[in-house]
């Protein structure tokens, strides 16, 4: 029985403490900033997973934001006002949609893949804008803060409680992103980026393991989608608009590609370094582009991918195993 | 099995290769090599696949940077220079893939060769390859086997080099071929150095006056005796 | 049903559109075929030739002068770029160039935004006559842009089928390994493949600016359509973008009369289809892994 529990604390702790730091800065940071971050970095984690274990860079994550954010928004607008039921809404109008085009576009070549997920999101963006303008509103975008009721036990319609609400959702996807790592599934996912042909003589679809992997991504997109439309009480199209395709992309770059605290760490700079760039030098698109390039250059790692293989050589000093945390940064 | 014993390089040498060491990646493909090659020189390449032939051709001609050795040729060491730079030195790489530029015509595959090389004088290469005047608009994705390693060789031999490292030029091509591309090996013998990787042990050792065995990466065996060269011996080292 | 006069501007609108994504296309289309990289970037050469067309015409009051200087600049910016960064990642998987030359692009729209600020300029029209055809009256610029894509076109098919440089270039996309044996420096043959990309881009911005306004995402905006183009033709043929330069501008034109929210989305349509038939657009080449 006391073996299962230090096991069980092994596997969760690296959650754990990221998440109880994130909790603590509630005190030290905004919490508007924080719930941000946290809803950002869960945006990011799906973007992150596809490239760093499947190996697809997708430039359209936006559009299963906005799938994921207006199924919430038309249900709590038109249909209903409980926010659970709209996030639900919103995450398995993510599933259909990447069920949909999943089964053509995880076909392509990386390139095109990249390139028709843009494609597709900005699709979406003219649709919300101005195809379905009548019930999207348009730019003017969906007002429905309103209609939310508050709701028994966590009242995620106040920000506070809401803060509390999206720790739990996150640590639940970190936990079920570390389970996929640590599963046979993920190592699929690495084999099929690495070598197709291998993976293929053992017998796996390469094709069903990349669908999956697809399908799971922008799932955790979609939901991070539902909670944007949870927490503002608004949706507008610009979350898709073709300016916004880069977040995902270099928030995953930043914090350091398929890390398990990539996404984490990357969504806190990204979001910190916005905040501090734009009111420094206004003009953040510079700053981004060539940190962008230097990362590339200097080595894709990242800076959770730095700083992540020096602290576990730091821990394995000290005490036994801190394998438990990362394994799957390894980088071939 | 005997160990190799290095042979001691002569001042005359065209080619000398020293303690070259070759990885892919993490996997090391050649080990401590050691050749030489003199001028107007048919040296033979021989040994299993994955023997390391093709690696050690690709490090000579510089597409492939080694982990450790060295590669002189005339005094001027080939290691860290780019490939297209060594081509121009007179160092012909001929690849075993029979890949020509199939959506150019005969002639603009030879134009080619001539730009960089800056001869243009096709004589020799019709002289040695008649057939391919006759070929000379025809897009060279049409030609046979044969014919495209003709012109593979053919476009190799602009710019008069002195060493062509030529990658099993008769695979897969037709006895005829194979014979013709025997006598112009011997004619080329006079004006250019010419080392051959092959299969095809009747050939090299009937051409050849030296002949360099790879096992594993390694170099087994290196017959330079005329007497010593036979097919037998070389199997024996295979 | 429609209208003669809408359907032949129609057409001509299409014709020019496709124009400009046909001249985007083909840079993206070479660099892919002989560098093996996405150059993302080819959007920012397009808005820097819009904006210095824009800020040239203001200050010479001739706005061709402005496109020339767009090309000019456009040119020596891609060349700097080269140099510097895609000098150092040739060998690279494809999806490290797709994230590099976007940083690129987004840091070069930062750099916009620095000397230009963010509000939308105008370009005006190099002419305002109008000319009949077939009973209805066209912009000559329009007439004028495909003109000058026609004659690009021809120059490329000039350029790649009868001089040498060009022909080294066709068998570089095939084979770039047998081109070096030869003793040709391809270094120098991919940055010029990349100046020509990037000149042809810059080319599109500048005569694209007066047809809309300039401003710093615009490099964004068209993003996704010309990508589609390059996707529907395939990568790497050049005949293939300009086909498909040719659908997509007539699909968003006419569609945009029959039914208009509808007509930009349809090109995306066109572009499943083709994919789910075949993966690599109507001209790719098959080869390549991941």
């Amino acid at each position: 029985m006391g073996e299962a529990m230090v096991k069980a604390f092994r596997w969760w702790w690296g959650i754990l403490l990221a998440f109880s730091l994130v909790a603590l800065s509630r005190f030290v940071l905004p919490l508007a900033f924080i719930n941000e971050v946290i809803i950002f970095s869960i945006y990011t984690i799906g973007c992150s997973f596809l490239l760093g274990r499947v190996g697809f860079i997708s430039f359209g994550q936006p559009a299963y934001l906005a799938v994921g954010a207006y199924g919430t928004a038309f249900y709590l607008s038109y249909f209903g006002t409980n926010p659970y039921v709209g996030l639900l809404l919103g995450v398995l109008s993510g599933l259909a949609v990447s069920g949909l085009v999943g089964p053509l576009f995880v076909r392509l070549r990386s390139d095109y893949f990249a390139l028709v997920n843009l494609a597709l999101a900005v699709i979406i963006y003219y649709l919300m804008q101005k195809v379905l303008a009548e019930i999207t509103r348009g730019d003017n975008g969906l007002w429905f803060l309103t209609n939310i009721v508050a709701t028994p036990v966590l009242d995620i319609s106040s920000p506070n409680q809401f803060f509390i609400f999206a720790l739990l959702v996150a640590m639940a996807v970190w936990a079920f992103y570390k389970y996929l790592d640590d599963s046979i599934f993920g190592a699929c996912c690495l084999a099929t980026k690495v070598n197709e042909d291998k993976l293929m003589f053992l017998g796996y679809s390469n094709y069903s393991v990349r669908l999956t992997a697809f399908i799971i991504a922008n799932t955790t997109t979609a939901l991070a989608g539902a909670m944007y439309a949870v927490y503002l009480g608004f949706v507008s199209p610009e979350i898709t608009s073709p300016a916004r395709a880069a977040d995902p992309v270099v928030v995953t770059i930043l914090g350091g590609t398929g890390t398990l605290y990539g996404p984490l760490v990357g969504a806190i700079a990204y979001t910190g370094m916005k905040d501090v760039i734009s009111k420094l030098i206004g003009n953040w698109e510079l700053f981004i582009g060539f940190l962008l390039v230097f990362i590339m250059l200097a080595g894709e790692r990242g800076i959770w991918g730095t700083l992540q293989p020096r602290l576990q050589a730091l821990f394995s000093r000290n005490s036994a195993p801190a394998a438990m945390d990362d394994r799957a940064t390894k980088r071939p | 099995m005997p160990p190799h014993s290095p042979v001691p390089p002569h001042n005359e040498d065209l080619l000398t290769v020293r303690g070259l060491t070759v990885s892919y990646g993490e996997s090391r493909v050649l080990f401590d090599i050691d050749l030489s090659i003199s001028p107007r020189q048919i040296v033979a390449c021989v040994g299993r696949n994955g023997a390391g032939k093709t690696t050690l051709l690709k490090t000579i001609a510089g597409f492939l940077k080694p982990l450790s050795g060295s590669v002189t040729c005339d005094h001027a060491s080939l290691v860290g220079r780019m490939s297209y730079d060594i081509a121009r030195m007179g160092i012909k790489y001929v690849p075993q893939d029979k890949k020509v530029f199939s959506d150019l015509t005969v002639r603009e595959n030879l134009e080619l060769g001539s730009y960089a090389t800056k001869d243009y004088n096709w004589d020799r290469v019709t002289d040695y390859f008649p057939k391919l005047k006759q070929l000379m608009d025809r897009k060279a994705g049409y030609l046979s086997g044969g014919e495209r390693q003709m012109l593979m060789i053919g476009r190799a031999l602009l710019g008069s080099p002195k060493l062509l490292l030529i990658d099993e030029p008769t695979e897969g091509l037709a006895p005829s071929i194979v014979t013709h591309l025997k006598t112009v090996f011997g004619d080329l013998r006079k004006n250019t150095a010419l080392v051959i990787v092959e299969q095809n042990l009747p050939l090299v050792c009937a051409i050849s006056s030296k002949v360099y065995a790879l096992k594993e990466g390694r170099v087994v065996a290196a017959l330079a005796d005329r007497e010593s060269i036979s097919v037998d011996a070389c199997e024996r080292y295979l | 049903m429609m209208d003669t006069q809408l359907l032949i501007s129609g057409i001509l609108f299409g014709l020019s559109i496709g124009s400009i994504y046909f001249l985007m296309a083909i840079g993206l289309s070479l660099c892919f075929g002989l560098m093996r990289i996405i150059s993302l970037d080819q959007l920012l050469y397009y808005s820097v030739g819009a904006y210095i067309t824009y800020s040239l015409s203001l200050a010479t009051g001739s706005i061709w002068l402005g496109v020339l200087g767009g090309v000019g600049v456009a040119g020596i910016v891609s060349f700097a770029v080269e140099r510097l960064i895609f000098r150092r990642i040739y060998e690279r998987e494809l999806t490290f160039s797709m994230i590099t030359s976007f940083g690129i692009l987004i840091g070069g729209i930062g750099v916009i935004k620095f000397f230009w600020g963010v509000v939308p300029r105008p370009v005006p029209v190099p002419t305002l006559a109008q000319v009949g055809i077939l009973g209805t009256e066209v912009p000559v610029y329009r007439l004028i842009v495909v003109a000058i894509a026609v004659l690009v076109y021809a120059g490329i098919w000039l350029f790649l089928n009868r001089t040498i440089i060009g022909k080294a270039i066709r068998a570089g996309i095939e084979n770039v390994e047998h081109v070096e044996g030869l003793g040709i420096n391809v270094s120098r043959l991919f940055t010029i493949t990349f100046i020509i990309a990037g000149t042809l881009s810059g080319l599109a911005g500048g005569l694209h600016a007066p047809l809309i306004m300039v401003d710093p995402s615009m490099g964004l905006e068209v993003l996704a359509f010309v990508f589609m183009v390059v996707i529907i033709g395939g990568l790497g043929s050049i005949k293939g973008t300009l086909i498909s330069a040719f659908i997509v501008g007539q699909v968003v034109s006419l569609g945009s009369l029959i039914y208009a929210p509808l007509a930009q989305m349809a090109p995306f349509a066109i572009m499943l289809l083709i994919l789910l038939i075949k993966p690599t657009g109507l001209y790719g080449s098959a080869l390549l892994k991941r």
